[in-house]
């Protein structure tokens, strides 16, 4: 290298979490920070904010007397805009960006330079979203107006704001993720919109099933702890009584603050997102998480559904119905007496439980599974170094054993909510049969296995016309066979193909007098068992297919 | 520092069953711009992505200045400059900015110092007076001539550039010859690819030619056309007489093929000795056809690739 070229390089590696000197984060500064883009922008979200501002306070002097009242009202109606704003449009704009700088092959230039993996995550994660965020605190005079003439105390417009900020960092890397996995720029923005639009309508609905876990990947539990204390007094004592009825946070034996509770659950993901990114960055041929890290993810995910779940059955906490009670007796006084679930909930919360953690094994085995071209490569240059297998925690390595050892943590996790659930005071006539250990094994097991074996010998395309006809389309002859008649048996056995659909038949089977209807009691644990025996000696097949494959490519490893 | 800038040993790289490089192995000496040559498919840029660090080989050793590109793949990268196929560059930038954020990423200190270094490589590239343009707006060969000054904006001391002179017109072609010529003359290695090969051919101090994955020959330009042409070689003679006759005797020849006569001239492959080429004169003298013009010619380079490929369609 030449003296004049010497003299330019002199400063030294910056660290990561410095993002104001980012070099990646500069560089969007610069261009989605002009003066006329970002101009209209700003002009735009103050007016959105002011208009805001000034509508809530402006109908609340009518029904209010307090000023501080007043000015309270538009903290809510501003942080939906704030959240539409940097929740939404920003990770859609991640998403949207991260697809289309790959489709143009600038990320090659980004991979070459001499920036830490780690940096470059961070500088994309807030690189590409700075406009969003200047939008977001553009509005923020007038939220700290809100908060400083209503009185409002600053720990708890703090703690709003920490799971805000976290939850956007959370929706952002999601974006991220799916940006660098989808190719298409106009496909990855609505799939990223569409996650943040799901975490906060469909899936805060699986807390209904006794997985308060997945709440705290929204700001709601947050909302609602610091609600009394940011709404009008009127609004918050509502929002009281609302709060004393929802569960609390509890992680086993410990009483933690939802926000805590929250921070922790997001950043988890947050992390678990940034090794993602980071390998990715690392090596753009590798699989999203390593297997050591997808069982690690597997097992920690178990942890949190159970530590947030066993301990609200003791008080009931966990039952939908008894929220509902409580809410409808605190709306028109002391109407229900003597609540009590219902066994069929608990038999429902158990399936649940079950489909969720076959959704987790699914989702593992499709980020850890080989393809047949990973196969090969890897038994190419285990030959060329003189191996004689693969090294088992290489991605091109089969993913058989940690599937199984991830079915095991599943199965482990499931029986231990169902035991819990069942087990409990509320449900003293009612037991699990001795084959409950079996049905969840091979349930897990069948599922887990079998997409492993359709994912290493036929890859991800058939795997997805595996789904469609054995995973849709039994589910909606189902349900045709359902509204058009009195063919309920008939549909429960077609519906017993559908893989998604076997934790809950497994529920039903296993469950001692669950509380089904009578027609669908009878016919589940006979369309169960039947269907999950041909499943299992199809996943077996599936295996011995699997293990020839295998054997084929390693022994074409060697001649080619 | 190592002796070679690019040291390659059992290269290979597969995608899926395709074999795009089949265990190549090939060094290149600082102090030269080195041409890799060959048809579409050849397997170039999957070397240079190798190379470059931007895919990982199924097996095989690459070595960049020293450095093993699996271990230590930050270091390679600080001395490697990459200049892909139809570089791209950002819509939302301008040339100044595009550059200075490069030059940020690669540590190019203080805000003075990177404005310095971003104006020379505008000036190196002849672009200094679009400075304020937008990147989106320029054509095609400015284009390559701006990813070229972002290649050279940390002084790299290998570069790899895949066919950096499409879309250039003849004077910016000549440009970076000798802008590349000058970046070897000072040290640097140039790794270059091209389907322009004759501009290559001028440009190279070595080539290397590559098909199906596979180095067919390497050295200088007169080594690898030796190599590949082997002993064949295109002779034309021109005759006062009857070319047709000349060539019904030339076929029955020993070491002769593809007779073709047109006009005053017959012209034919021949593969024998230069003893039997001798030979073949002195009859061709002495049988009377009024030779007036017995000239040896060897197949151009050109000829040999469009082979290559042609061979390539029909396997």
């Amino acid at each position: 290298m030449n003296d004049e070229a010497k003299e330019f390089q002199t400063k030294p590696f910056r660290s990561s979490w410095m993002i104001w000197t980012n070099p990646i984060v500069r560089r969007y500064a610069r261009s989605r920070l002009r003066f006329t883009g970002l101009g209209i922008s700003v002009l735009l979200m103050t007016l959105v904010s002011a208009f805001v501002f000034f509508v809530a306070r402006g109908g609340g002097v009518n029904f209010l007397n307090v000023k501080e009242d007043v000015a309270r009202l538009p903290l809510i109606p501003l942080l939906i805009v704030q959240g539409i704003v940097l929740f939404g449009l920003g990770t859609g704009q991640v998403a949207g960006a991260m697809t289309s700088e790959a489709g143009e092959k600038q990320l090659d230039y980004q991979r070459l330079v001499p920036m830490k993996p780690l940096a470059k995550v961070l500088g994309y994660l807030f690189g590409l979203p700075v406009r969003e965020w200047v939008l977001f605190l553009s509005s923020m005079p007038f939220t700290i107006i809100s908060l400083v003439q209503g009185n409002v105390d600053p720990y708890y417009a703090i703690q709003l704001y920490a799971v805000f900020i976290v939850a956007g960092v959370l929706y952002h890397l999601t974006g991220l993720v799916t940006g660098t996995v989808m190719e298409n720029r106009r496909w990855a923005f609505l799939s990223s919109m569409g996650i943040v639009f799901l975490l906060y309508t469909v899936i805060p609905q699986a807390a209904q099933f006794g997985l308060v876990y997945f709440k705290y990947l929204t700001i709601y539990p947050v909302v609602t702890d610091v609600m009394p204390h940011l709404a009008p007094r009127m609004m918050g004592r509502f929002a009281q009584q609302f709060q004393e009825i929802a569960p609390q946070a509890k992680f086993f034996g410990l009483d933690l603050e939802q926000f805590i509770v929250t921070l922790i659950s997001q950043g988890v993901l947050c992390l678990t997102m940034i090794v993602m990114l980071w390998r990715h960055w690392c090596r753009a041929e590798s699989h999203l998480l390593g297997k050591l890290g997808a069982l690690g993810l597997f097992l920690w995910l178990q942890i949190v559904l159970l530590g947030n779940a066993l301990p609200l059955i003791e008080n009931g906490e966990i039952f939908t119905s008894r929220e509902i009670e409580q809410r409808l007796n605190s709306r028109l006084g002391p109407v229900f007496h003597g609540w009590k679930p219902y066994i069929w909930e608990a038999t429902l919360m158990v399936g649940f439980y079950g489909l969720v953690t076959l959704v987790f094994l699914w989702t593992m085995a499709l980020i850890i599974s080989p393809n047949q071209d990973t196969q090969l490569r890897g038994w190419r240059r285990a030959r060329k170094l003189g191996d004689s297998s693969l090294p088992s925690l290489s991605d091109p390595s089969t993913s058989f054993i940690w599937v199984t050892l991830m079915s095991f943590v599943g199965v482990g996790g499931w029986y231990l909510f169902a035991r819990g659930l069942i087990g409990s005071h509320w449900f003293a006539g009612n037991s699990l049969s001795s084959m409950t250990i079996v049905a969840m094994l091979l349930t897990l097991l069948s599922g887990g296995w079998a997409l492993q074996a359709i994912l290493e010998t036929k890859g991800r395309k058939a795997a997805g016309l595996v789904a469609i006809f054995a995973g849709i389309v039994p589910a909606m002859v189902a349900v045709i066979l359902i509204v058009s008649g009195d063919l309920m048996t008939q549909a429960v056995w077609i519906a017993g193909v559908c893989p998604a659909l076997w934790p809950l038949f497994g529920a039903g089977a296993f469950i001692v007098d669950g509380g089904l209807p009578k027609e669908v009691a009878s016919s589940i644990p006979p369309a169960f068992w039947v269907w999950q025996s041909i499943a299992f000696v199809v996943t077996v097949l599936l295996l011995v297919k699997l293990r020839k494959s295998r054997a084929k490519i390693s022994k074409s490893s060697v001649n080619s | 520092m190592s002796e070679h800038a690019i040291e390659i040993r059992d290269l290979r790289v597969d995608y899926g069953e395709f074999v795009a490089v089949k265990d190549i192995s090939l060094s290149i000496p600082f102090g030269q711009v080195y041409g890799l040559v060959g048809p579409n498919g050849a397997g170039k840029t999957s070397t240079f992505r190798v190379i470059t660090t931007l895919m990982e080989p199924t097996y095989g050793e690459v070595k960049v200045a020293g450095f093993d590109i699996s271990e230590h793949a930050q270091e390679a990268r600080e001395v490697i400059g990459y200049m892909p196929d139809l570089a791209p560059v950002p819509s939302d930038l301008k040339l100044w900015e595009f550059l200075d954020f490069y030059a940020q990423a690669h540590r190019i200190g203080g805000r003075a110092r990177r404005r310095e270094r971003v104006e020379q490589c505008l000036d190196a590239v002849d672009l200094t007076e679009k400075r304020n343009d937008w990147a989106k707006a320029l054509s095609r060969g400015q284009t390559q001539r701006l990813v070229l000054a972002k290649t050279l904006l940390h002084d790299p001391q290998v570069l790899i550039l895949d066919e950096p002179a499409s879309g250039l017109d003849p004077l910016s072609r000549r440009d970076l010859r000798l802008t590349l010529q000058g970046l070897a003359n000072q040290g640097r290695a140039v790794f270059v690819s091209s389907h322009i090969l004759t501009e290559l051919a001028e440009m190279c101090s070595s080539i290397c030619v590559m098909n199906q994955g596979k180095i067919l020959a390497s050295g200088s330009v007169g080594e690898v056309r030796a190599a590949l042409g082997g002993a064949e070689r295109k002779i034309n003679v021109i005759t006062l007489r009857q070319p047709q006759v000349l060539a019904q005797w030339i076929e029955d020849q020993p070491g002769v093929r593809e007779v073709l006569a047109f006009e005053d001239q017959v012209s034919f492959q021949f593969t024998g000795s230069h003893e039997d080429q001798g030979v073949l004169l002195q009859n061709l003298v002495t049988q009377g056809f009024g030779i007036r013009s017995f000239e040896e010619g060897r197949s151009s380079f050109e000829d040999i690739l469009v082979e290559i490929a042609g061979e390539n369609r029909h396997s």
